[in-house]
């Protein structure tokens, strides 16, 4: 059966077609009790009746006592307009007959021999009897076995039984109905809380995603239900808050190197100037055009990071070695603030080449921005049975724990007048993160003391984020 | 050398053009997939830069035609789509490079001049010599008027890199992924800190100037006479 018809009209179908069914079933049994109540009185008046028959037939002492019988019977029989019975001898000869029914004289001596006090049903004169059958032994010897048949019209017992069989019909199918309205309006009533469900729900809107359905005011049966509608808005408005904040972030961020670039330009454009400041605005416009040209391939690889698009194409890597590569690559960097680069330890782990060396590269140039002039930013490395540690320390002013739990979001900044300084676009530790958590990996950070320190775990056996 | 670019962004290809043109090169423009196809098989070209979409015949359509053709020029595709599977795919049809937009344009002046030498002679020359700077590459030796200068090993592949392209303007992203393999787009300031390094050891103490800036584009080493 197709599973769209309504929940309602299931359950009004369904009480219906229960309550007829116990009704049919229980006026089978009323029919059948009442039938054989019928059938039980019919045999005992027709018992008593060939009772009457045996005794005055054994009373009988000569063949001249058969008119004594007719006598005796018709006196017996009067009081009974229904009752008929027949007596015929052997030789055929209708000894007795009462009324006008034509019993079938064959069936008659054949059942009374084979199933004598049977009772069964002829159809005898175009009116149903029920009738029994016997032998019976007479007084006179010339004549000393007769054929007995007793029958009563059975016709106001079936005409009984018909009204009977049409109210019960009627009433069942009056009860049918009586009770799939009744059903209907308790289905009704049960799912008053899914339809006051559905309203809530009516409500979500993409503007209005914080809404929720109320899990403590619906019965235990929609409770887990109402309670996984709403995870499930919950993870929609989150995705959609990142949507909404990404788009959000772009614009800002944007913002302020567009006014810039246009501002410079129109400024220049204004009155004529010289060849040199022209070259002067272009050259500076084409580095803030870079700068934002990349911070929009950044946004574009954490966009496809959010949405689990970017898979580690993963080889065996030596980390002492890649780290080594880094070191090379910042060292000038670091000389320059006389900040010393120290590694320790090794690890090998499975990881994407590329990826994992701008996620060092990051944390590595973070670092050396943050750490004081002539200190150290140490690189530890730890292979351990489940995973490698790798983490980047460097002393320094002190991050406050606000600022630390959302170091890792996109354009944050500790120190917010260093936005569009020439160090970075903001988006550096959420790329790491990025990188990391495609790994299946964790990263942290933590300072106190003055010192700074970021923790890279990279799992040795991985399930990738795809 | 002649190029032929297919790019159906009409300021793109425009700028393209004019920018390869002033570099010295041979320039046709297409703005269709069908008409770049039809260019690509009737005359010769030394490298073909390819728009990934296009209207018409995709990028790897005209791929495919170019190099059922026989023709086997280098050619590099520029595209929005970063998604890996366009990457493999390119390379899998026979790309040689490919750039993804937004991309600067020393990067692709830069990477046009690096797939053109690709199929040219390979300079086995081990000296490099600009004014009076020689770099000898067997004895790891860097001379400025007869004097030695002393180099560490990135500040050696530094200038043999410069050397190597003399005259052409370096974009900071092909010295950090040449010089130290990073493929990314790393802090620029590494880049400065390195060359004006460099330029200390080799510059400063001598005349003429070799190693310049050119501002919003990159480095060059070039003899200004």
């Amino acid at each position: 059966m197709s599973s769209k018809i309504s929940i309602t009209r299931r359950v009004t179908l369904l009480f219906a077609a229960a309550s007829s069914v116990v009704l049919l079933v229980l006026g089978f049994v009323v029919a059948t009790a009442v039938e054989h109540h019928f059938e039980h009185q019919d045999v005992e008046l027709l018992k008593s009746k060939v009772a009457l028959a045996r005794d005055t037939l054994a009373s009988l002492k000569s063949p001249g006592d058969l008119a004594l019988l007719v006598q005796l019977l018709e006196i017996s029989l009067a009081s009974d307009l229904d009752s008929q019975m027949l007596i015929v001898g052997f030789n055929k000869s209708v000894l007795f007959s009462n009324g006008d029914v034509h019993f079938p004289l064959v069936e008659v001596f054949d059942s009374a021999q084979k199933r004598p006090l049977q009772p069964m049903v002829w159809k005898m004169s175009n009116q149903n009897y029920r009738v029994i059958t016997m032998v019976l032994p007479t007084g006179i010897s010339s004549a000393s076995r007769v054929a007995v048949a007793v029958a009563t019209s059975i016709a106001h017992h079936e005409a009984f039984m018909r009204s009977f069989l049409y109210t019960l019909w009627l009433f069942v199918a009056g009860a049918a109905g009586l009770t799939g309205l009744l059903g209907w309006a308790a289905a009704r009533r049960g799912l008053a809380p899914l339809r006051a469900m559905r309203q809530q729900a009516q409500v979500v809107t993409a503007q209005q995603l914080s809404h929720r359905l109320a899990v403590d005011s619906v019965p235990i049966e929609l409770a887990e239900l109402a309670q996984s509608l709403n995870d499930m808005l919950a993870r929609l408005e989150e995705a959609f808050r990142r949507l909404s904040d990404f788009s959000c972030d772009i614009a800002h961020e944007l913002r302020t190197p567009v006014t810039n670039l246009m501002t410079q330009t129109q400024v220049v454009l204004s009155k004529p100037r010289d060849v040199e400041a022209y070259r002067d605005i272009l050259a500076s416009n084409a580095d803030e055009l870079e700068r934002m040209s990349r911070m929009i391939s950044d946004m574009l690889l954490l966009a496809k990071a959010e949405n689990g698009l970017v898979v580690p194409n993963r080889e065996t890597l030596h980390l002492a070695d890649e780290v080594r590569l880094l070191f090379d690559f910042y060292e000038a960097v670091a000389e320059e603030k006389g900040i010393q680069l120290a590694t320790e330890g090794d690890a090998t782990v499975g990881a994407d080449r590329l990826m994992l060396r701008r996620a060092l590269a990051n944390l590595l140039s973070n670092g050396i921005r943050h750490a004081d002039v002539n200190s150290t930013v140490q690189v530890r490395l730890d292979d351990a049975s489940e995973a490698v540690t790798i983490s980047v320390e460097n002393s320094g002013e002190t991050i406050a724990a606000e600022h630390l739990e959302r170091i890792f979001d996109r354009f944050f900044r500790v120190d917010p007048s260093r936005r569009h300084s020439s160090e970075g676009n903001g988006l550096g530790l959420a790329i790491t993160k990025s990188i990391v958590l495609a790994h299946g990996g964790t990263i942290d950070a933590a300072s106190s003391g003055l010192a700074t320190r970021f923790t890279i775990r990279i799992p040795h056996h991985h399930t990738d984020l795809t | 050398m002649k190029i032929l670019i297919v790019e159906d962004e009409q300021k793109t290809g425009d700028y393209l053009k004019q920018g390869l043109t002033e570099a010295g090169f041979q320039v046709d423009l297409a703005r269709e997939g069908v008409d770049g196809l039809h260019f690509a098989l009737t005359e010769n070209y030394d490298l073909a830069i390819l728009d990934v979409m296009l209207p018409g015949i995709d990028g790897f359509g005209i791929l495919a035609g170019i190099r059922r053709a026989g023709k086997d020029m280098p050619i590099m595709f520029l595209t929005a789509r970063d998604a890996v599977d366009d990457r493999v795919k390119g390379l899998e049809l026979g790309a040689d490079d490919y750039l993804l937009k937004p991309f600067a344009f020393s990067e692709l002046l830069a990477r046009v001049r690096t797939l053109l030498r690709r199929g040219g002679k390979a300079p086995s020359d081990p000296f490099f010599r600009a004014a009076d700077l020689e770099l000898d590459l067997l004895r790891r030796r860097v001379t400025r008027a007869g004097q030695r200068i002393d180099l560490t090993a990135k500040e050696f592949a530094l200038l043999e890199l410069m050397l190597r392209r003399q005259g052409e303007v370096l974009p900071r992203s092909l010295i950090a992924s040449q010089v130290w393999d990073m493929n990314f787009d790393s802090d620029t300031n590494v880049i400065e800190v390195a060359v004006r390094r460099l330029r200390a050891k080799v510059d400063d103490a001598f005349s003429p100037k070799l190693i310049h800036t050119v501002r919003g584009m990159g480095y060059v080493l070039e003899c200004h006479d």
